[in-house]
């Protein structure tokens, strides 16, 4: 039952304590940068640490810390000259963060030195015990992230998700990012002159333009979640018990729920995409309602089967 | 918050300065804030803030001061305490900063808490259009990297299901955080997402990873390659349109046209949804039992329509 914040209050307060001690001065505002803090949490910080020392808790037992003019001033901390070990979550969110920019394929060979020497003092016996795979098979990313970083306008062809159906524009890529398996990249694209994101794999040509833009100052943090819009196809399907899986791979909403089935709502930009589910799954679900999935679905299913016969 | 602060900074300087175990009555009776408490009340108390200590990173041990083990003492050792330096030049310190901040796990950036320790984050220049999301399971993926590195074997439920593994190694895949390791019937992977209520063995040591074991030879096949159906090799005919795309996810050459490619098969459902997904641009030229598969399942979907 231990408060997050308390934790995490008192491993900054821990970090900060021997920095400043090894640093012959301390400037306020390099500290407040290098320690994420706002003022007001510094002054609170430092103040609790001059409350704080040996027993007897008189004036000579305490901590001194304080801000004098633009420094910070800590001393009579001698029991703190180093920062904590770090803790399991805390190294492996630092060499996954190493490793999953490595395998980018756009790190520097600082980076990578760096990751080798984190891995040695974490891990030493166990080098291969963490990988990291965000790699995408193509050159796409790399080339998006440096139009990005140029601010230059890009087009592709690109085959979209849903629709099913091939499409060329000019986007101007903001930021280029990977997620839940996959690799986006969101930007402003010139054909609907909308915030877009797109899926790079389904990038099938790209071409570097010499148009620049101008990226704005406040880029959203990129999402993929998906947002129902209005020209939707809804439906509902029963889903039995082989076919639960849907629900960790579609953004669906659960209508009712026994043993023996579940009801979602499944809404999508296009009827294609609940139509191949559907055929997917055959026996293990059951379309509900849905007149534009259903004639998809015996259309689609139709020319298969003359396939398959 | 603020009295556990003081108390909490309070107490680690009194174990790190005391040369000798400390009881929980010296506690008790030395350190500011635990006084005027009843015996209940300070217990709690106590619990609580070696608890804070432990997720701190503070290694807290505890050593029996008779033989008949009925007194405990705790000591923090100062030099186990202190952070190990790993020798990182400016140059690298900045190119882990602009990591951390690319990168997502569990909600926040990665390994912004380590860089305050290993000394605090430092400034960049310029912007960095690339960004990773990790996932949400930062808790549980530090309990398992801990239990790995040390060596300790863990236990949980899966699907219902208790499992012993003694763990190699986690893995980050296609979007999902994998643990590999080995149970009684062999070298196993679980799902990380999936597993509940972990528990992490108190001693360490008690397995050792077969040398040469590497995380990465368990993961490298596509859905479709690893399962319990006995293995076959399916030829697949993608259609110009998508067939670069298939290439693509296939890690062969793009064509110029139609795509005919032959894969290792031991998950069917797994194939027949990726090949479904293409709707009529993909078509499964052999094994007949595969097309067969395919034609029932259509089958019964047109039959289960309203």
């Amino acid at each position: 039952m231990t408060s997050s914040r308390t934790v995490s209050r008192l491993s900054r307060i821990l970090a900060l304590i021997p920095y400043v001690l090894e640093k012959e001065s301390a400037d306020v505002s390099e500290i407040l940068d290098r320690f994420d803090y706002s003022e007001d949490q510094l002054t609170r910080d430092l103040n609790t640490v001059f409350v704080c020392g040996l027993p007897g808790y008189g004036p000579g037992d305490l901590m001194e810390a304080y801000i004098d003019e633009d420094e910070v001033i800590i001393d009579a901390a001698d029991y703190f000259t180093r920062a904590p070990r770090l803790t399991s979550t805390e190294a492996l969110g630092l060499l996954a963060a190493g490793m999953t920019v490595v395998g980018m394929g756009t790190s520097t060979p600082a980076l990578e030195s760096a990751v080798r020497k984190l891995t040695k003092a974490v891990m030493p016996e166990a080098s291969s015990a963490l990988v990291v795979d965000v790699l995408d098979e193509s050159d796409n990313v790399g080339i998006l992230r440096n139009s990005a970083a140029d601010q230059r306008v890009v087009r592709i062809t690109y085959r979209s998700v849903g629709k099913e159906e091939t499409t060329e524009r000019e986007i101007e890529p903001w930021t280029v990012f990977t997620t839940l398996g996959r690799w986006y990249v969101m930007g402003h694209c010139r054909l609907v002159d909308e915030e877009r994101t797109f899926r790079v794999d389904r990038i099938r040509d790209i071409e570097v333009t010499d148009d620049m833009f101008e990226r704005p100052k406040r880029v959203p943090e990129p999402g993929v979640g998906y947002t129902a819009s209005e020209d939707d196809v809804v439906c509902t399907i029963d889903l039995y018990p082989r076919a639960l899986w849907v629900l960790e791979y579609y953004p669906v909403e659960v209508l009712r729920q026994s043993s023996r089935s579940t009801r979602i709502r499944f809404s999508a930009p296009d009827a294609e995409v609940p139509a191949r589910l559907l055929l997917r799954l055959g026996e293990d679900a059951r379309l509900v309602k849905g007149i534009e999935v259903a004639e998809r679905v015996k259309d689609l299913g139709g020319r298969l089967l003359t396939a398959y016969r | 918050m603020q009295n556990v602060v003081e108390r909490v900074l309070n107490l680690l300087i009194y174990l790190l300065e005391s040369p000798a175990p400390v009881t929980a009555e010296d506690v008790r009776r030395t350190v500011l804030g635990y006084d005027e408490q009843t015996d209940e009340a300070f217990h709690r108390m106590f619990e609580r803030d070696k608890d804070v200590l432990r997720k701190l990173g503070v290694p807290l041990s505890r050593h029996p001061l008779d033989a008949w083990e009925v007194d405990y003492g705790y000591t923090v050792d100062p030099d186990e305490y202190a952070i190990p330096d790993p020798g990182l030049t400016q140059e690298e310190r900045v190119a882990l900063s602009v990591a951390a901040r690319m990168v997502r796990l569990g909600g926040s950036h990665a390994g912004l808490d380590a860089l305050l320790k290993l000394g605090g984050i430092e400034r960049s220049v310029g912007l960095e259009p690339l960004g990773a999301d990790l996932g949400a399971e930062a808790e549980v993926l530090g309990s398992l990297f801990g239990a790995i590195t040390e060596r300790r074997a863990v236990e949980f439920e899966y699907r219902d299901k208790t499992r012993q593994l003694d763990p190699y190694g986690i893995a980050h895949r296609r979007g999902h955080w994998y643990l590999v390791g080995a149970g009684s019937k062999g070298e196993r992977i679980y799902r990380v997402d999936r597993i509940e209520k972990l528990t992490v063995s108190a001693t360490t040591g008690t397995f050792a990873k077969p040398r040469g074991f590497d995380v990465r030879s368990l993961m490298d096949s596509q859905p479709w390659e690893t399962g319990s159906d006995p293995e076959v090799e399916a030829k697949i005919r993608f259609d110009s349109e998508v067939a670069w795309w298939a290439a693509r996810t296939l890690g062969l050459e793009e064509p110029e046209a139609e795509l005919v490619a032959t894969v290792p098969v031991a998950n069917r459902d797994a194939l027949v949804g990726w090949v479904l997904s293409f709707g009529d641009a993909a078509e499964v030229l052999e094994p007949p039992e595969i097309r067969d598969e395919i034609r029932t399942r259509i089958e019964a979907a047109l039959e289960n329509l309203p």
